[in-house]
C-alpha cells in the first residue's frame, strides 16, 4: 500500500496548492476590476485635456515650452522601469525587464549615458542581481498608484530635464490595450512631442476613444466655438505642456497596475488549471496502483491455495 | 402661417440649448470625475481674479489660479479649494480640470501655513526653481485664504 499512499499524499499537496492559486486568481480578478475602474475614471481628464488642446490648436496658437525642445544629440537619458512589487504574475515583469534591457543596450551602443530608475521590488532585485547601478528605486506604487505621488516624481523629472541633467526620459512599462492584449513598451515622455501634446497615451477604451474625438472634432469643424481665452491661447497651451506630461506619466502607472493584475490573473488561472490536471492524473495513478495491488494480493492468495493442494 | 413659424421657432430655441435649462458644473481631477452637479451659478478662481459664470455664458477657456471655487444652487453655496488647472465653459457646461480639489471646510490652515514657511525656504537660483517657488507660494496663500474665509 506504500506507493498508493504516497500518491494520495502528493494529491493532497496539489489540492492545497490549487486552493491557493485559485484564491490568488480571484483576488487578482477583484484587484484588476478596481484598477480598471480607476483607469477608466482617470480617462475623463485626459479626454478633456485633449479636447482643450484641439480647441486651442484651432486658434493656430503655437506653444513654446522648454519641455517641447528636442535636444540633439542625446547625451544623457533616464530610463524609468515599472515593474511589480510581487511576483507570481507570469511573464509580466520578465517582459518589461527584457524590453528595458534592450533599450539600455541600444543606448550603450549609441554612446548615451543612461541612468536607471526602477519602481517595484521585482525590478529592483533584477538590477541588483545584474549588478547594475540604479539611480532611484520606488516601492510605494502598489496596485493603486496615487496621482500625488506620481506628480512629485514627474516634477523631479521636469526639473532634471530643465537643468540639463537628462536629455530624454523613457518609461518601460506594460501598455494596456484590452483585457486580452497588453504589450511591454518603452515610451519617450520627455521631451514632450508636439504631436502628442494632450493626446492620451494609447489607452484603455480604444473603441470608445476612436468615436468620441472624431465626433467632437467633426462637430466642431462645422461650428467652431468662438472661445474667449483667459489669458491668450498660446500661454494656456504652454501651461498645458507640463500637465500633459504629468498625466501621461500617471497613465503609464495606471496601465502598469492594470496589466499586472491581468498578468497575475492569467498566470494563476493557468496554475489552477494545471493543478486540476495534475489531480486528475494522480487520481488515475492512485486507482491503478490500488487495482494492481489488489490483483497482486489475489494472485498471492490463489498461488498459496494452489501450493497447499 | 403665423402659428407655423412660431412652432418652428420654439423648436429651434429648444435645440439651441443642448445643455438644457440648467448649468452643469463638472470638476475633473487626474484620478476621477470629482464633482458633477447642476447648479445656478459658478464662481471660478481664474489666474487673475474670480470669474462668475451663469447660464448662457459665452464659450470660454481660462487658466485657473489656486483659489476658491464656489457653486450656488438655490440658497446654498458650496465652496471648494482648487489647485490650479483649466476651466472650459461651453453650452452651459463648466468643466474644471485641476490637479486637486478639496471641499473648503477640509482645507487645513495650519498645514497651509507650514507649506508657506517651507516655500520661503525653497531655493530660487534658476528660472525653474523660481517658478516652483512662486507656485508653492500661490498655492499656500490660496489655501490659507480659503481656510480663513469660512469663518
Amino acid at each position: 500500500m506504500a506507493k498508493a499512499r504516497a500518491i494520495i499524499k502528493r494529491r493532497k499537496a496539489v489540492e492545497n496548492i490549487r486552493k491557493i492559486t485559485r484564491t490568488m486568481e480571484l483576488i487578482a480578478t477583484n484587484r484588476f476590476r478596481k484598477a480598471l475602474n480607476r483607469a477608466t475614471e482617470a480617462e475623463a481628464f485626459t479626454r478633456k485635456i485633449a479636447e482643450l488642446v484641439a480647441d486651442l490648436r484651432e486658434t493656430s496658437a503655437e506653444a513654446s515650452h522648454p519641455l517641447l525642445i528636442r535636444r540633439e544629440p542625446v547625451k544623457r537619458s533616464l530610463l524609468l522601469v515599472l515593474t511589480s512589487n510581487r511576483g507570481l504574475a507570469g511573464a509580466y515583469n520578465g517582459n518589461v525587464l527584457r524590453i528595458a534591457n534592450a533599450r539600455l543596450l541600444d543606448d550603450q551602443t549609441a554612446g548615451i549615458d543612461t541612468k536607471i530608475e526602477v519602481a517595484g521590488k521585482r525590478g529592483i532585485n533584477y538590477f541588483r542581481f545584474r549588478r547594475q547601478a540604479v539611480e532611484a528605486a520606488y516601492t510605494q506604487f502598489e496596485d493603486r498608484p496615487q496621482y500625488e505621488e506620481v506628480e512629485t516624481l514627474a516634477e523631479k523629472y521636469i526639473r532634471l530635464y530643465l537643468d540639463g541633467s537628462i536629455d530624454r526620459l523613457d518609461v518601460a512599462y506594460t501598455q494596456f490595450f484590452s483585457t486580452s492584449r497588453q504589450i511591454a513598451t518603452v515610451q519617450t515622455l520627455l521631451p514632450v512631442a508636439t504631436a502628442e501634446l494632450g493626446q492620451a497615451a494609447p489607452s484603455v477604451r480604444q473603441s470608445r476613444k476612436a468615436t468620441t474625438p472624431e465626433d467632437a472634432a467633426s462637430g466642431r469643424k462645422k461650428t467652431r466655438v468662438p472661445y474667449e481665452f483667459l489669458p491668450d491661447p498660446a500661454s494656456i497651451l504652454e501651461e498645458l505642456v507640463p500637465v500633459s506630461f504629468k498625466v501621461r506619466l500617471f497613465k503609464c502607472f495606471l496601465d502598469a497596475a492594470v496589466s499586472e493584475q491581468i498578468a497575475r490573473m492569467v498566470a494563476m488561472g493557468g496554475a489552477t488549471k494545471n493543478a486540476d490536471d495534475l489531480v486528475k492524473s494522480l487520481t488515475r495513478q492512485y486507482n491503478r496502483a490500488r487495482q494492481s495491488q489488489i490483483t497482486r494480493e489475489l494472485a498471492d492468495i490463489v498461488g498459496a491455495a494452489a501450493a497447499l493442494q | 402661417m403665423a402659428t407655423h413659424s412660431e412652432t418652428i421657432g420654439e423648436e429651434k430655441v429648444g435645440k439651441a440649448k443642448p445643455g438644457g435649462e440648467a448649468l452643469h458644473c463638472i470638476v475633473v481631477t487626474p484620478e476621477r470625475t470629482w464633482l458633477d452637479e447642476v447648479v445656478d451659478s459658478v464662481v471660478l478662481p481664474a489666474f487673475d481674479g474670480e470669474v462668475g459664470v451663469l447660464r448662457g455664458h459665452s464659450p470660454m477657456i481660462a487658466r485657473l489660479g489656486h483659489g476658491e471655487l464656489r457653486t450656488k444652487l438655490g440658497g446654498t453655496v458650496h465652496r471648494y479649494f482648487v489647485d490650479g488647472g483649466f476651466a472650459q465653459v461651453r453650452d452651459d457646461v463648466v468643466t474644471i480640470l485641476t490637479h486637486r480639489a478639496i471641499p473648503a471646510d477640509q482645507v487645513d490652515a495650519t498645514s497651509a501655513n507650514k507649506d508657506l514657511e517651507r516655500a520661503e525656504d525653497m531655493p530660487s537660483t534658476s528660472e525653474h526653481e523660481f517658478e516652483v517657488r512662486e507656485r508653492a507660494f500661490a498655492r499656500a496663500r490660496g489655501m490659507i485664504r480659503v481656510a480663513r474665509s469660512k469663518r
